[in-house]
């Protein structure tokens, strides 16, 4: 299985997941409620899908807020990144 | 059924060619592939009882007539004459070749006209004699002496070298008729093909002897073989009346223009309609040929289920109502790390810090038992009522497959309810998880954990949208093989006509103005629309995909598109060899007629079949098609001026109109007798030949080439 590493990034004084991927990064907002960019860090994450599975390892997570919810949100992504890569090999989907 | 009076199946001459030696079997095997039901053994100057007897065995249904072909004299001139019998005196035909050729070699055996009626003439005997080109001919001085000795002078026919020759002698008064005379019977099947056909149905050599007299009651009887009918017909409404005996045969009325001949077909076919046949008079519209084969394609319905097309109506309607799915606020989780839960009983509560679980894998698994288990109830049903299955197995067998099959279903049934039970499990699991925190939440008025990041319903949104517009797609990019309906031959150089429709689909790409859509929607819609579903499925995964589904619901007319049915185009024209052609009227003509005889009926009745049409397409197709008719036992009427119709078909009978000082007059007859009568007076007759001779458009070059017909020889 893939791992992709992720951390908490802190860009202009905002906090973001930061997941690398192989020829990218996908930044997810922590600081602020921006649902158009999640949803587009989402269209990277399955654009990455369809090329095989994969899970997001968070590196060096620390006990502040963000790391905590960056945590449990990776957890939760990764479980979901499982079903829908699933769901897309059910429908010959992924490469 | 074709007749052959001239065989060999000797080498008996030194001039004679190898080939010609044919045993029993092999000859039986080469006359029984063709169509020949007739057939004679005229070897030179002998004749094999032995080896006729094996034939005559081998023959089946075919008649074998037994013969000899004779070396003639007479005042030094030579020339050959078939001898020809029944088979009935077989033995005595058998004794007398024998006694007259004893101790000669049939390399050098003659005879003169006086031996021949010596000896064969008491067997009624039918004599063919070498014609003209058929050489070595009989002088005619000779041919003289043998019409003049015999008993039987219509018995005597004139051998000629092939149809036409036949038929030019037959339209001088000359009874002819010609073999295949075969010197290769390598060839015979070939050869065959060209022999003359036998109108009438023949018993044996006596009938056909009884047929050569033109003995009416003899032609009658083997006219009404076939059904007869009597019709009263009274075509003219002036209450006069025509009795009419029609025959599930060829039938043709003819005589000069403006005799009625169209309003007695009017009246047939009101007479069968009156009974309940299907019957119409077919008239030549050449102009109407688009009309009726639907060139406009109004009538035209694709099933795309043929082609294995999905209609993507389910997928079209997803697209069209499509909306972006919510993903959950990254906040949410961050209040509920910000806030702490206090109350005791909410920290009891541990289901509610459970990890939720997917349920899409055990869902999954269930919806793949539960199909694999349906379609095997499915086969067990079948197994088991099946008859055709029942047939080729033994009950052993069948039990065995039984069992395996009830096996395997007990087996998908206990995994589809593990699956079952599985999903379900989780579902409530969750289902409890997130209840619990809601109330914790409520409670405490604490945020709760967010169940899901919302990535799976967002993904799987994106995913749906993008499996209807590759389905969308995949359907209008499918390959619809053009539809090729023959229409018709415009002969043998131009070939078959076709009907030819090219389907096609608006892919996005086509421009060729000629194809029209099959249904309402407008060409822009369907290739906008086509486009943007492309567009769509390009951008499945981009952050303007709702702005593209937004631009699919923007265009002009979208929703006349609710299936690809309504994305498909086409064009119809006819086509020769796969090329667009513009039939001329003439062709038109032809295809329209071909139609007509083409489609399945009881009665067919033609109104001047011939309009428009050349000799040799009415020759080479139109005819043999009437005879196929006839063949079948249907009714044909044909009113006609072309003598290649009224002639070469030979009807069954024959309705001549005609206009005289005493006014219109109506005669009934057939080729076969060479009569047409009045009925209103039995001593009114004519000559059917020459009536048809002088009355119809080509009748004297029709005759000349009809000899391939026996009839009114």
């Amino acid at each position: 299985m893939v791992a992709l590493k992720a951390a908490v990034a802190e860009i202009n004084e905002k906090q973001f997941i930061k997941i690398e991927l192989e020829d990218s990064a996908v930044l997810i907002p922590m600081s602020d409620d921006k649902a158009d960019d999640v949803k587009s860090a989402f269209n990277k994450l399955i654009v990455r899908i369809k090329k095989g599975e994969f899970q997001v390892k968070l590196e060096g997570p620390g006990d502040d807020l963000f790391s905590q919810v960056a945590s449990e949100y990776i957890k939760q992504l990764n479980r979901e990144i499982k079903e829908v890569h699933a769901e897309m090999q059910q429908h010959g989907l992924t490469a | 059924m074709k007749i052959d009076i001239h065989t060999h199946t000797r080498k008996c001459k030194s001039g004679d060619a190898q080939t010609r030696e044919i045993t029993a079997k092999q000859f039986c095997e080469a006359v029984l592939a063709t169509d020949v039901g007739v057939i004679a053994i005229t070897n030179h100057n002998v004749f094999d009882l032995v080896q006729f007897q094996q034939i005559q065995a081998g023959m089946g249904s075919v008649q074998v007539w037994p013969g000899v072909e004779l070396d003639i004299v007479e005042n030094g001139s030579r020339g050959h004459l078939l001898v020809i019998v029944s088979p009935a005196v077989v033995a005595k035909f058998s004794e007398t070749v024998k006694s007259i050729t004893d101790g000669q070699s049939p390399n050098t055996f003659t005879i003169s006209i006086e031996e021949v009626l010596s000896g064969f003439d008491a067997m009624k005997p039918l004599y063919v004699a070498h014609y003209k080109q058929k050489q070595p001919s009989l002088p005619d001085a000779a041919l003289a002496k043998l019409l003049a000795g015999t008993k039987n002078s219509n018995f005597v026919l004139k051998e000629v070298t092939n149809a036409i020759s036949a038929g030019i002698y037959i339209s001088h008064g000359h009874s002819s008729i010609y073999g295949s005379d075969i010197h290769d019977w390598a060839k015979y099947g070939e050869c065959a093909t060209e022999l003359p056909d036998l109108r009438l149905s023949v018993d044996g050599f006596e009938h056909f002897c009884l047929l050569l007299n033109k003995d009416p009651a003899t032609i009658n009887t083997v006219l009404d073989r076939k059904t007869p009918e009597h019709l009263t017909l009274r075509p003219f409404g002036d209450g006069s009346v025509i009795e009419v005996r029609a025959y599930n045969d060829i039938n043709v009325v003819f005589g000069p223009k403006g005799t009625g001949k169209s309003c007695i077909l009017k009246a047939i076919a009101r007479h069968y309609s009156e009974n309940g046949i299907d019957a119409s008079v077919y008239e030549p519209a050449s102009d109407r040929l688009d009309e009726i084969y639907d060139i406009a394609g109004a009538q035209l319905n694709v099933n795309l289920n043929d082609h294995k097309v999905n209609y993507c109506q389910n997928e079209i309607s997803a697209l069209r109502k499509a909306s972006e799915v919510d993903v959950t606020s990254l906040s949410k989780y961050k209040a509920y790390y910000q806030s702490d839960i206090t109350n005791k009983n909410a920290k009891k509560l541990l289901l509610k810090d459970i990890e939720p679980d997917e349920d899409g894998g055990p869902k999954r698994d269930f919806g793949g038992y539960n199909e694999a288990l349906k379609n095997t109830q499915h086969f067990l049903e079948f197994l088991t009522d099946n008859t055709s299955v029942k047939e080729v197995l033994s009950n052993e067998e069948h039990e065995q497959i039984y069992t395996l099959i009830v096996v395997l279903a007990t087996r998908l049934s206990d995994r589809r309810w593990s699956s079952f039970s599985e999903w379900k499990e989780i579902q409530l699991l969750n289902s409890a998880i997130k209840l619990f925190r809601k109330e914790v939440e409520r409670k405490t008025g604490k945020p709760a954990m967010p169940m899901t990041t919302g990535f799976r319903a967002y993904a799987k949104n994106r995913i749906a949208i993008e499996r209807s517009a590759s389905a969308i797609v995949r359907s209008v990019e499918t390959v619809i093989p053009p539809l090729r309906d023959p229409i018709g031959s415009l002969g043998p150089e131009k070939g078959e006509l076709e009907l030819l429709t090219e389907i096609r689909f608006q892919d996005g790409n086509v421009t060729d103005s000629s194809l029209r859509p099959i249904v309402g929607a407008k060409k822009t819609t369907m290739k906008k629309f086509v486009n943007n579903i492309r567009e769509i499925r390009a951008h499945v995964y981009s952050d303007d995909l709702f702005q593209c589904i937004s631009n699919l619901n923007e265009i002009e007319d979208v929703e006349s598109v609710k299936t690809v049915y309504e994305l498909l185009l086409f064009k119809r024209c006819f086509a020769l060899g796969g090329e667009q052609y513009a039939p001329s009227s003439g062709e038109a003509s032809m295809v329209m007629l071909q139609k007509e005889l083409g489609t399945d009926k009881d009665v067919y009745i033609l109104d001047e079949p011939e309009r428009s049409l050349g000799n040799e397409y009415i020759n080479d197709v139109i005819v043999p098609l009437l005879k196929e008719r006839a063949r079948e036992n249907k009714r044909v009427f044909i009113s006609t001026h072309d003598a290649n119709i009224a002639v070469r078909t030979l009807p069954y009978s024959s309705i001549y109109r005609c206009h005289g000082k005493s006014g219109y007059s109506t005669y009934v007859g057939n080729p076969f007798t060479n009569n047409l009568v009045n009925p209103k007076d039995a001593t009114d007759k004519m000559d059917w030949k020459k009536v048809s001779m002088r009355t119809l458009e080509g009748g004297e070059e029709a005759f000349g080439e009809r000899g391939n017909i026996y009839g009114s020889a």
